[in-house]
């Protein structure tokens, strides 16, 4: 793995790497230069596959991160790509020219967390939700439970009955004492 | 030792105190046929004839919402074997008359039960399976899956468990049958009478409603 980061880091300049285990590193890059190198990556050095693309959430630093993992299946290495956009307007660039099942990843992302792939077809398609009109659930900011409450009816809770209470009421203290 | 059948209650604020109670479902509805008004004891003996061919004869459609359709396949096959009951699977909703919902359901897949159900044959069941179709279950904070199901649809009995075994679906299923031979399973009599309750839920949760009002 080791040769393959150093190239990388050649040919894109610095990138933030980890090599998690002798088959699977981590390369952090800007989200300008993540699609040529994953264009790269495909062309040239056998990384034929995308196994998944996910986002993750990063409110504090007010940013998405996408992670694009790609195998190679002649090596059985793999690479995780990450990439961090911004928060405000979140968009980036689709690899879906590259590789068709990614217009699934890409559609399922956009609905779930509000980020768009300008160019990959499906985008605004309903996936799972149909007829959401809040934010997209997947962010952190959306508050569940609220939603829940508000949206959803549900059946009332039974009483909370405390087992200890309950056997001492209804067979005195030596109901629950082992003696 | 935690499944157990729990019969369906109404509603909470509910809908329109109808005929749930009542017992007779002899009047002709099914044979399509007007019956003259006859001495009660033949009436009733007609009735009760038909709800024991009614019981005998559970056509289930293979459809499966949730988690909890993966208990369907070792009641369906040869370990549990619920055709000797006489219940077997079929694979349109217009040749089946029962209808288990099998776990959570998304909003998504309510919409397509729903359809499912009004396109079944009108004597029909809905065996409502696992905690998720009572208040929820471990999807009760969840923001795309219901959590009362007999809200939207007419539940005849409610299996509970989290999965409950194929045991209690066998238990559930001869709960069902001797409520439909006692003449008490009249869900889709409910729901035929309180349509407008029950579509006034289901278009208060699934927002993008483009359903027809009834498939007959």
């Amino acid at each position: 793995m080791k040769e393959i980061l150093k190239e990388i880091e050649e040919r894109f300049g610095p990138i933030w790497e980890r090599v998690q285990r002798p088959k699977l590193a981590q390369v952090g890059i800007e989200p300008a230069k993540a699609v040529p190198l994953l264009t790269w990556l495909k062309e040239h050095r056998g990384y034929v596959t995308l196994v998944h693309l996910s986002a993750v959430d990063w409110i504090e630093q007010g940013e998405f991160q996408l992670t694009w993992l790609l195998g190679n299946p002649e090596t059985e290495e793999r690479l995780m790509i990450c990439s961090r956009i911004d928060r405000e307007n979140p968009a980036a660039e689709t690899v879906s020219g590259l590789w068709p099942q990614a217009v699934t990843y890409e559609q399922e992302i956009n609905e779930m967390f509000g980020v768009s792939f300008p160019g990959s077809p499906r985008q605004g398609v309903p996936f799972i939700l149909e007829g959401w009109k809040d934010i997209p659930p997947m962010r952190r900011d959306f508050d569940t439970v609220a939603f829940v409450e508000k949206h959803i009816p549900g059946r009332e809770g039974r009483k909370h009955i405390d087992t200890r209470t309950y056997i001492g009421e209804k067979f005195g203290e030596k109901g629950y004492l082992h003696d | 030792m935690d499944d157990k059948i729990v019969k369906p209650e109404p509603p909470l604020g509910g809908p329109p105190q109808g005929s749930r109670p009542h017992a007779p479902v002899g009047d002709g509805c099914f044979l399509g046929e007007e019956m003259k008004p006859q001495a009660p004891s033949y009436k009733e003996a007609l009735a009760r004839i038909k709800n024991w061919f009614r019981a005998n004869s559970l056509w289930v459609m293979a459809y499966g919402t949730g988690c909890g359709a993966i208990e369907l396949r070792p009641l369906a096959t040869a370990r549990f074997d619920m055709e000797r009951l006489g219940i077997a699977m079929r694979p349109t909703p217009r040749q089946s008359n029962v209808l288990i919902v099998s776990g959570y359901l998304a909003v998504k897949s309510l919409k397509r039960v729903i359809r499912s159900y009004e396109q079944m044959p009108s004597p029909k069941w809905i065996v409502a399976l696992g905690s998720c179709t009572i208040n929820g279950g471990m999807y009760w904070d969840s923001y795309n899956t219901i959590n009362r199901l007999d809200l939207y649809l007419p539940v005849d009995v409610y299996i509970n468990g989290c999965m409950p075994r194929p045991e209690a679906l066998v238990a559930g299923f001869q709960e069902l049958m001797r409520r439909i031979k006692k003449g008490e399973a009249d869900g889709w009599r409910h729901y035929m009478e309180n349509l407008d309750w029950y579509k006034e839920n289901q278009k208060k949760i699934i927002t993008d409603w483009d359903l027809p009002e009834y498939n007959w």
